[in-house]
């Protein structure tokens, strides 16, 4: 019986390859992805410079210093909510904006004709794997909360940057006119240990 | 019933002019159809023999069938040449990883019989097949290539044959399994799908949607430039004429 599960692991890997495909045109026959599309988010979200600041002002230990000195426990657990609303937030803005470059890549990638397999591959890995760690983020701040769990989301926005830099560079060999886009959607900078 | 599917879907082919543009595919159509006569007149005819003709022409088909995926790689990527490369690669790799398995096998293999050989054989030959299908669709997927019905149609027809193929001939390379009937009509099951799906896809011509090759600003951008262009262009024919009266 074993011998079968190479076969069984191929047809199932078709089938689900196909699931997907299947899924994809059902969910694209309205929306259409176009290039321009990240652009547009770049002129709504605000500028760069605060977009960065703002991710350093969740995580930082400064507001909720003042609020456990000065504050009675009842606003210190609504500063805790709120604060981890923001964070969620600002973490999925992150995700989005990732995506949106990833998908404006994709796009263009059609056009280019010396695409590398290899590039490519990297390029996806990194992409899923800042995802993972996106939610992976998320998930533990809804659990524990923004300020508990600095050191490990610190940490995690360390590797999440590191990411971010190797993923910026690929974009930038394989396709420098998305990666401009990149550059000013995912100005994160990682939060100060 | 699939002979009468396969003579309707051909039929249907040429009346809507669809035969020339998915040739590769047609052919491949054309000569399941006439393996499937064979195979009638020899059962008809000469039962007998019917058992090894059938395995060899299982054979045939099997081989065969790369016309289709032929066919697929080509419609889905002429319009995407960066896809198309890593497409080209892929394939490549796959083919020799597969060539070199084979060889391997064979020199490790000591008792060899026909009609296991074929039934493993056209097996590979599947599996092969749903690799390299499932690249293409793979990356159909990541690159949102926009297709036309009639290669979805061919897609999604010729995955299900494969899928059922390979699951019924690797449960019936099994020693128990291999008699059973109930594993044998998986695959003609299968098969009638396929063709409902192909007649379906391909009814009428549908291409692939050319891909935009720029963005809508861009064109906007063009369209303005050449509308101030024009009007540049009638101002100073005007004021020229102005000139001379």
């Amino acid at each position: 019986m074993s011998q079968l599960l190479p076969y069984l692991g191929v047809a199932s890997l078709l089938l689900v390859v196909a699931a997907l495909w299947a899924r994809q045109i059902f969910l694209t026959r309205k929306s259409r992805i176009e290039v321009i599309a990240p652009r547009e988010r770049q002129a709504a979200g605000g500028s760069t410079a605060s977009h960065g600041d703002l991710g350093e002002r969740i995580f930082g230990l400064e507001d909720w210093h003042f609020v456990s000195r000065s504050m009675s426990s009842e606003i210190q657990e609504m500063f805790l909510r709120e604060r981890a609303v923001l964070a969620i937030s600002w973490l999925r803005r992150t995700r989005r904006g990732a995506s949106l470059v990833m998908r404006a890549h994709v796009a263009a990638a059609q056009q280019i004709e010396d695409l590398q397999l290899a590039s490519e591959v990297k390029l996806a890995l990194s992409y899923f794997f800042f995802l993972i760690l996106c939610d992976v983020l998320i998930g533990w701040i809804w659990l524990r909360g923004p300020v508990r769990t600095r050191k490990m989301v610190s940490r995690t926005l360390r590797t999440v940057a590191w990411l971010r830099g190797a993923f910026e560079q690929l974009m930038a060999r394989i396709d420098p006119a998305t990666c401009k886009t990149l550059r000013t959607n995912l100005d994160h900078r990682a939060v100060r240990g | 019933m699939e002979i009468v599917t396969e003579a309707f879907i051909l039929v249907r082919s040429i009346n809507a002019k669809v035969y020339d543009k998915y040739l590769a595919f047609f052919i491949y159509l054309t000569a399941v159809l006439l393996i499937d006569l064979l195979r009638f007149s020899v059962l008809s005819f000469h039962p007998s023999i019917y058992a090894p003709f059938y395995w060899y022409t299982e054979f045939l088909h099997a081989t065969i069938g790369y016309a289709v995926i032929l066919e697929i790689s080509k419609h889905a990527l002429n319009n995407s040449p960066g896809p198309a490369r890593i497409a080209r690669t892929f394939l490549w790799a796959i083919l020799g990883a597969v060539i070199l398995r084979v060889i391997l096998h064979a020199v490790s293999r000591s008792v060899w019989s026909t009609t296991t050989m074929s039934t493993e054989l056209e097996r590979d030959l599947r599996t092969v097949q749903a690799l390299l299908l499932a690249g293409i669709i793979a990356l159909l997927t990541y690159y949102v290539v926009a297709t036309g019905r009639n290669l979805r149609g061919i897609i999604f027809g010729y995955s299900a044959y494969i899928y059922a193929s390979i699951v019924s001939l690797a449960f019936g390379s099994l020693p128990g399994y291999g008699l059973r009937p109930g594993w044998r009509l998986v695959q003609p099951i299968a098969y009638l799908a396929a063709l409902l799906i192909w007649g379906y896809g391909l009814w009428s011509y549908s291409p692939n949607p050319v891909a935009e090759t720029e963005s809508k600003i861009d064109r906007d951008y063009r369209f303005i430039a050449e509308q101030t262009r024009r009007a540049i262009s009638r101002a100073r024919s005007f004021l020229k004429m102005g000139g001379e009266l």
